[in-house]
């Protein structure tokens, strides 16, 4: 691509979902219907899907607005067109997501789905390696996890892709930050603005408070299961990655204990919603769910046989069958290293670390603007001309 | 006139239809010198054209074009003219069809009948107009219209009382009460399908019709409040007799809509709106009155020059689809559309008084079960030959004017004419040499084998 346009933006969103894009003829109906686009001053999905029409890539790749999307699917329900803006909302995303990713993994997984499944195979694959050829003495009259695979290790391991997957993410919020508020742009822009905003994105990875208001009432539910699922993994990433010592132990604890009960909250709150998603997609019964792109089932599969491997261990080593347990935390961490390896940075978990940003940024912008006097953030909103 | 139940007529031509499609096209035959019959549903011929104010683009009075093709129709010695009537069959016979049709009842002895009204001026039970689309008042036994033809009271059964008051107003003992239904056999060559077209109401979408509100009208019944012989005499809004200071009116609210299964272009809501709105603003000075639209269709002659004409006429135009209507209470109505045109500040509500949705054109006659004549995937008589336009899948039964798409009057005339000659043409085809030829004044005379 040179220069800013890119006549196949149309044709690359597809591959990354966008499959009726063309059926739109910006009649606007999206726009007026969706409960976000006014707040957020974006004008979007139509000025979104126009981006995409006229090829406008560098547009595309500094707005802000497919993030202020919650999928509540009501643009999609009205499109005279059938034209699908929330689907276009979403393909935007993932498209954003490749871009911001420098290694161009996440394109390749995005684009051809095989390639997303053989790389979190081999990463499996190698995680079961380690224990084959490496696990500690399998005690067999009783259950002694932390012999057969020591938690000094273990949590080494922890930390290693912890940092790992924490670099290609933050390199990702670094090329966000930098297209989305105009390069060069950037570096005029008070530090002190971006340390008052600072509230606004963890106010927003913890609650994602602006979901709750969007749509109709099936979006605030789902918001709420969201909020669960987002609890759980919160629960889950704190026990691994910080309280692994306490949590993998070979004392088996009484049942009020709170690192049992912690760790059986967790589970709930990862296996319900996910459970849930995967039927309500299965179903298709509202728009979120009409489309299911292969990143969406591998995430959501992955994220409930954790869950459910997870409570296995559990199982297992309370009552006291040492091979099984054994067994089964080697598939656990199979499952669920490659599950935060692959989708972590690369694929659709990032919007856990996109999606925050994205208002934080909003916040920025919005900031640098009424300093400058310029009036509401009319970067963003500049016209969408046809090319 | 009234033949017996099961005597079998023969007519060259039978035209399904009494609109302006029909008319021009039963006229054209006839100036042939080929019989024609026009069965017509309503008690009038003259379809919905006949209820419009003016037509675009030349503002002419629709009465004015349309009574006297109405009047030359019925008076012509080789048109007759069958109305409250409905074709319950046709079927293909020999070179012909037989077609069955059903004379509903109007309970009043059409030649005794001299059109008098003193029945419906003497009538007690008073129900909405249709023919106003329910703005005023019309009686169980009544002439249709003003200028209906025929000038002949019908007896809406549903609606009478029997209460015998018209029975003691008629000088002539027209009326008779105990009419029945019967059915007629009509031995036809050709037959042209000129059924029109109707709109597909304004609770299609949801969107638009959540407000439930009185003031958000369809445009035929603003062109009977634009009408010089409207219901009102001139334009009030139907919720509480407001002079409307603001109207909107809502383009493609009920076409190129997937969502509501009608993907096609209606063809003719632009231009009837930017005439309406050009109207509007000559009986309401000081209104403002806004279009919103996708795209401006205006495609035929002298229609671009119609259309710049509103704009410099100070009627509102914005380009944007309107998304919803909420009612502002009381009885105003709030628009929301994303104004596509500007840089800043794209979602806008704006209030208006009354609400004109453009809705789309549908078929008005499904012929499936009374015809082998195919559909098309719009619903509308399919035209498989890009080459005939006016004929149909069945040889001898030709369609013009809405039935076969969405169309405007201009278009619609042009059809007609077009079917009338291919019509003709068959008829000299498959007719004896001697009755073909021109002027010769003369049937067809089929002898077809029943």
């Amino acid at each position: 691509m040179a220069g800013p346009f890119n006549p196949e933006l149309h044709v690359d969103l597809k591959r990354f979902g966008a499959k009726d894009l063309d059926m739109c003829m910006n009649c606007g109906t999206c726009t007026t219907i969706c409960p976000m686009s006014e707040d957020s001053g974006g004008g979007f999905p139509r000025r979104v899907i126009r981006l995409v029409q006229t090829g406008q890539q560098k547009k595309l790749e500094s707005s802000l607005d497919p993030w202020m999307c919650y999928f509540c699917g009501d643009c999609t329900l009205n499109c005279p067109r059938n034209a699908n803006p929330a689907e276009v909302m979403m393909a935007s995303r993932r498209y954003l997501t490749s871009r911001y990713d420098f290694t161009g993994l996440a394109s390749l997984f995005y684009r051809n789905p095989l390639t997303e499944i053989i790389a979190i195979v081999l990463v499996g694959l190698f995680i079961t390696a380690l224990f084959v050829f490496l696990h500690g003495p399998m005690v067999l009259h009783r259950v002694e996890l932390n012999t057969f695979a020591p938690v000094k290790w273990v949590e080494l391991g922890d930390w290693i892709m912890a940092g790992t997957l924490s670099f290609f993410l933050l390199a990702g919020a670094v090329r966000m930050t930098w297209w989305t508020l105009g390069r060069r742009d950037m570096l005029r822009v008070s530090p002190m603005i971006f340390i008052r905003q600072i509230p606004t994105f963890f106010a927003h990875l913890f609650t994602q408070k602006r979901w709750a208001r969007c749509g109709s009432h099936p979006s605030l539910i789902r918001w709420i299961k969201h909020l669960l699922l987002v609890s759980g993994y919160l629960s889950m990433l704190t026990l691994v990655l910080i309280l692994l010592r306490w949590f993998q132990t070979d004392h088996v604890y009484p049942f009020y204990y709170p690192q049992r009960l912690w760790g059986y909250y967790a589970t709930v709150a990862l296996l319900y919603p996910t459970g849930d998603f995967i039927v309500s997609r299965l179903r298709r019964k509202e728009p979120i769910h009409f489309f299911t792109e292969a990143s969406d089932w591998i995430f959501l599969v992955m994220l409930f046989l954790t869950a459910l491997t997870g409570i296995m261990v559990n199982v297992f080593r309370v009552n006291g069958f040492p091979m099984a347990t054994y067994i089964i935390y080697v598939i656990h961490l199979a499952i669920a290293v490659p599950m935060l390896v692959v989708e972590v940075p690369f694929s659709k978990w990032s919007h856990i670390m996109y999606r925050p940003l994205s208002i934080y940024l909003a916040g920025v912008k919005k900031a640098v603007a009424d300093s400058t006097g310029k009036g509401s953030d009319a970067q963003a909103l500049e016209p969408a001309a046809a090319a | 006139m009234v033949a017996q139940t099961g005597e079998k007529r023969y007519s060259d031509a039978l035209v399904i239809g009494g609109g302006i499609a029909g008319l021009q096209a039963a006229l054209d035959l006839a100036e042939q010198g080929y019989k024609v019959m026009v069965v017509e549903r309503e008690a009038s011929i003259g379809g919905r054209m006949i209820s419009l104010s003016k037509v675009y683009p030349t503002l002419d009075c629709a009465s004015c074009i349309t009574t006297p093709k109405m009047s030359a129709a019925a008076h012509h010695e080789n048109i007759e003219i069958m109305t409250y009537t409905e074709v319950k069959s046709i079927v293909p016979d020999g070179d012909g069809h037989l077609v069955t049709v059903t004379r509903k009842p109007t309970y009043v002895n059409a030649d005794k009948c001299i059109g008098c009204r003193l029945c419906e001026y003497a009538c007690d039970s008073e129900f909405a107009d249709s023919f106003e689309q329910g703005l005023g008042a019309t009686r169980a036994i009544s002439v249709a219209f003003t200028n209906a033809i025929p000038q002949k009271a019908v007896l809406q059964a549903e609606y009478c009382l029997s209460c015998g008051l018209c029975l003691r107003a008629c000088p002539t003992d027209a009326i008779e009460f105990d009419q029945q239904p019967r059915q007629e056999q009509i031995a036809a060559h050709a037959v042209i399908i000129t059924t029109g077209f109707q709109l597909n109401g304004l609770n299609i979408k949801p969107q638009y019709s959540a407000a439930q509100s009185a003031n958000i009208i369809s445009p035929l019944t603003l062109e009977r409040l634009l009408a010089p012989h409207g219901p009102y005499g001139r334009v009030l809004r139907p919720s509480d007799g407001k002079i409307p200071e603001s109207v909107a009116f809502v383009l493609c609210s009920g076409s190129r809509d997937r969502t509501i299964g009608v993907p096609y272009c209606s063809r003719v809501c632009c231009m009837y709106s930017i005439k309406q709105a050009m109207l509007l603003a000559g009986s309401l000075p000081t209104a403002d009155i806004t279009i919103y639209y996708m795209d401006i269709r205006a495609f035929g002659k002298g229609y671009e020059q119609f259309y710049q004409n509103a704009r410099a006429m100070g009627v509102n135009f914005v380009r944007g689809k309107v998304s919803h209507i909420d009612v502002a209470p009381p009885d105003d109505l709030m628009v929301h559309v994303e104004m596509t045109e500007e840089s800043v500040d794209c979602v806008r509500r704006q209030k208006h008084d009354l609400v004109v949705l453009a809705q789309g054109m549908i078929p008005q006659w499904n012929p499936s079960g009374v015809s082998t004549v195919t559909i098309g995937e719009d619903g509308f008589v399919a035209t498989p030959d890009l080459a005939s336009p006016c004929a149909t899948n069945v040889p001898g039964v030709f369609v013009a004017g809405a039935a076969a798409g969405p169309k405007d009057i201009v278009d619609t005339i042009a059809d007609a004419g077009a079917a009338a000659m291919v019509a003709a043409r068959y008829l000299v085809r498959c007719g004896s040499k001697e009755s073909a030829q021109p002027g010769g004044g003369r049937s067809v005379r089929l002898e077809l084998a029943v």
